[in-house]
């Protein structure tokens, strides 16, 4: 029982960045505005947030510089999909290249170094009970900030009056357009929410789940990420089951290794993108993906000249 | 009041002005975060073109440099050509290079037939790496994109597997790498230089793949598709056939870069054989608007990059990653670039 809780206790842990990201992906995507940079801006976030805690010894300083991070890296993103109205495959795809180069520059020095972290906290009562306690709610801090999220990213999404018209912009921009809602305001604003949290995200990983800094440490989380959107069908409920269900895979790989099984380690690296590509394969198939994609996603939205 | 309009026609000028100011504004650009660590950006330029242009080895190395990303670009360009995104030329040149190997170290074949085997054998591996997604975006519209470079991942640590396992060396000490490859299964070299014999291979590859892409209708179907899938229906062209087809020869010239950077340079399959030059294939396609001929003068561009970022590494100890700012830096400035080929800024009164 006690394995079987640490690795439930694990696996959250280490899905923890990837729902942060999902979720960030999925208010963005919902505005219409397909952002395939998280691989970059999650770096970022990650080297960021790692620097500015080491700087001033203070991790949440740290976690909020790799939000505004994410949030600048997602602002290049915004200016050339939304304002210049350009192909968004190939932004999102430089500012992966623009994230792991910046990020390899900048962040020479930092490797090896230790910072100040995100010490865990345990809730009272509830981290005592048996088995639940020691798999939920022993966790840090922004473990249940993510958590929160989901709930929080659904209210937002579909119960109030922003989230709505996002969706409506995302869905038909035209239509929302004649309605008087600002398309270009939601879609900037969308995409830099969405970049925040992806900045999170690197911060978890560097400041709480891995404690350090290397080169590429996010190791394709951001592409996992965009796969655990799809499969989610773009709803914040799933993506919670998605990231944890990777994180899984992720720590089941090192324990395997960890317990001796002999299988070569690399071959056990490569579980979670095999099955990233099996899961969206399924969710393809299933049709999923046409169910829930926003209609306009990847689309600019040029506004007719009137003359 | 500033006011954005469409242009009812586009300077020539413009258009060919665009990549060169592109370029000049990323090296301001990534000048200044040279100065932010510390080094005279002038310097450095002057140490990356001095070391790339002002000698026999820099040049060859420059050419060395050059043609895995002439394939690369190549593997990107074709499938861009019907409006695909191959993010896997990374992978594709890994496979390839372990069929290669395989080949290399373990078949035994009559000298003379070992490298044209080595090829076909890595040619065939890159196209079987890059069928899976072609297939699974023609038949079920999966994300290309992401299948692709997930795929990536899997080949290196395919890779990896292979040279701290079954096909580590016996004479390697610790290091990841195989045994060196026999005399026969090495591509010729030249002028006592790293230059070899792939590097002309690499060019006639592009100006076949330029004469096929322009001159058969092949080529004009995958035209028609990247730039109108639904004309393409009306025309009775199969735009799944097309998609598979282009993605099988992105990976096919992918695979033989693998083949390439082993019996040219490395002489053995090693762990981390490519510094990201299936990465570098994208940039490049899209400078060259997938135009096989122009791929091999922009993919010049990038191996001056890579050759120049070794000269930093080695002068300033600069990561080489500086690379990878360039080359999102100079993309990004060309689309920003093309945005004023379409549209004008006017600021009137009122």
């Amino acid at each position: 029982m006690d394995f079987i809780a640490s690795l439930i206790a694990a696996s959250i842990r280490a899905g923890t960045p990837l729902l942060f990201a999902t979720l960030g992906e999925i208010i963005t995507e919902r505005s219409g505005v397909l952002n395939l940079g998280l691989e970059g801006i999650m770096i970022m976030g990650a080297m960021t947030g790692f620097a500015v805690s080491l700087i001033t010894g203070n991790p949440w300083l740290g976690v909020l510089a790799a939000g505004v991070a994410g949030m600048a890296m997602a602002a290049i993103h915004a200016f050339f999909s939304v304002t210049l109205k350009a192909d968004q495959s190939v932004t999102g795809l430089m500012l992966v290249l623009l994230g792991i180069g910046l990020t390899g520059f900048l962040g020479r020095s930092y490797i090896g170094q230790v910072a100040a972290y995100i010490q865990p906290v345990k809730i009272p009562y509830l981290s005592e009970l048996p088995f639940v306690g020691e798999a939920f709610f022993n966790h840090d801090p922004l473990v249940y900030v993510a958590m929160l999220l989901v709930p929080l990213t659904w209210f937002f999404l579909f119960r109030t009056r922003y989230g709505m018209e996002i969706i409506a912009v995302g869905e038909n921009p035209e239509a929302a357009d004649t309605l008087g809602i600002n398309v270009e305001k939601l879609r900037y604003a969308s995409v830099l929410i969405g970049g925040f949290l992806v900045g999170i995200a690197g911060a978890h990983l560097s400041l709480a789940y891995a404690k350090l800094w290397t080169d590429g440490m996010t190791a394709g989380r951001g592409w996992i990420c965009l796969a655990l959107v799809i499969f989610s069908g773009w709803m914040p409920q799933r993506a919670l089951l998605g990231a944890y269900l990777f994180g899984g895979l992720d720590v089941l790989s090192f324990k395997l290794q960890a317990a001796g099984v002999g299988v070569s380690y690399h071959l056990l690296k490569m579980i979670p993108y095999v099955v990233t590509i099996l899961v969206l394969l399924i969710s393809v198939i299933r049709g999923r993906d046409k169910f829930g994609a926003p209609s306009a996603l990847g689309k600019p939205y040029i506004r007719e000249q009137r003359y | 009041m500033i006011k954005i309009e469409r242009r009812h026609e586009t300077p020539r000028w413009l258009v060919y002005a665009i990549p060169f100011i592109s370029i000049a504004v990323s090296l301001l650009f990534v000048g200044l975060l040279l100065l932010a660590v510390g080094v005279n950006p002038v310097d450095a330029y002057m140490t990356m073109f001095s070391r790339s242009f002002g000698s026999k080895f820099g040049l060859t190395e420059l050419f060395v440099k050059t043609a895995p990303i002439v394939l690369t670009g190549l593997a990107v360009a074709i499938p861009l050509r019907a409006g695909l995104w191959n993010i896997g030329a990374e992978g594709q040149l890994y496979m390839g290079a372990f069929a290669a190997s395989f080949i290399a170290l373990y078949v035994s074949l009559p000298p003379p037939l070992v490298l044209p085997a080595m090829a076909l054998a890595a040619a065939f591996m890159g196209l079987l790496w890059a069928s899976l997604p072609g297939i699974l975006k023609a038949k079920f519209d999966l994300n290309e994109i992401i299948s692709t470079l997930l795929l990536n991942y899997v080949a290196i640590y395919w890779v990896d597997y292979l040279v701290y396992g079954p096909m580590r060396g016996k004479e390697v000490f610790n290091f990841p790498y195989s045994d060196i490859f026999p005399d026969f299964a090495i591509l010729p070299r030249f002028f006592g230089t790293r230059l070899h014999a792939g590097v002309f291979i690499a060019i006639i590859i592009a100006i076949l793949l330029y004469l096929v892409i322009k001159k058969t209708s092949f080529g004009f179907a995958v035209k028609v598709v990247g730039a109108n899938p639904k004309a393409a229906e009306y025309a009775g062209i199969n735009r799944k056939r097309i998609i598979i087809y282009t993605m099988l020869i992105g990976g096919a010239v992918a695979g033989f870069a693998g083949m390439m950077e082993v019996s040219g340079i490395h002489m053995r399959l090693r762990s981390g054989l490519s510094p990201g030059y299936g990465y570098a294939g994208i940039p490049v396609a899209l400078l060259a608007k997938g135009n096989p001929l122009a791929v091999i003068l922009s993919a010049f561009l990038f191996g001056f990059l890579y050759v120049g970022g070794s000269a930093l590494q080695t002068t300033y100890s600069i990561p080489v990653s500086i690379v990878y700012v360039f080359q999102a830096l100079i993309v990004l400035f060309i689309i920003g670039g093309e945005f004023f080929t379409k549209y004008t800024i006017r600021i009137r009164r009122g």
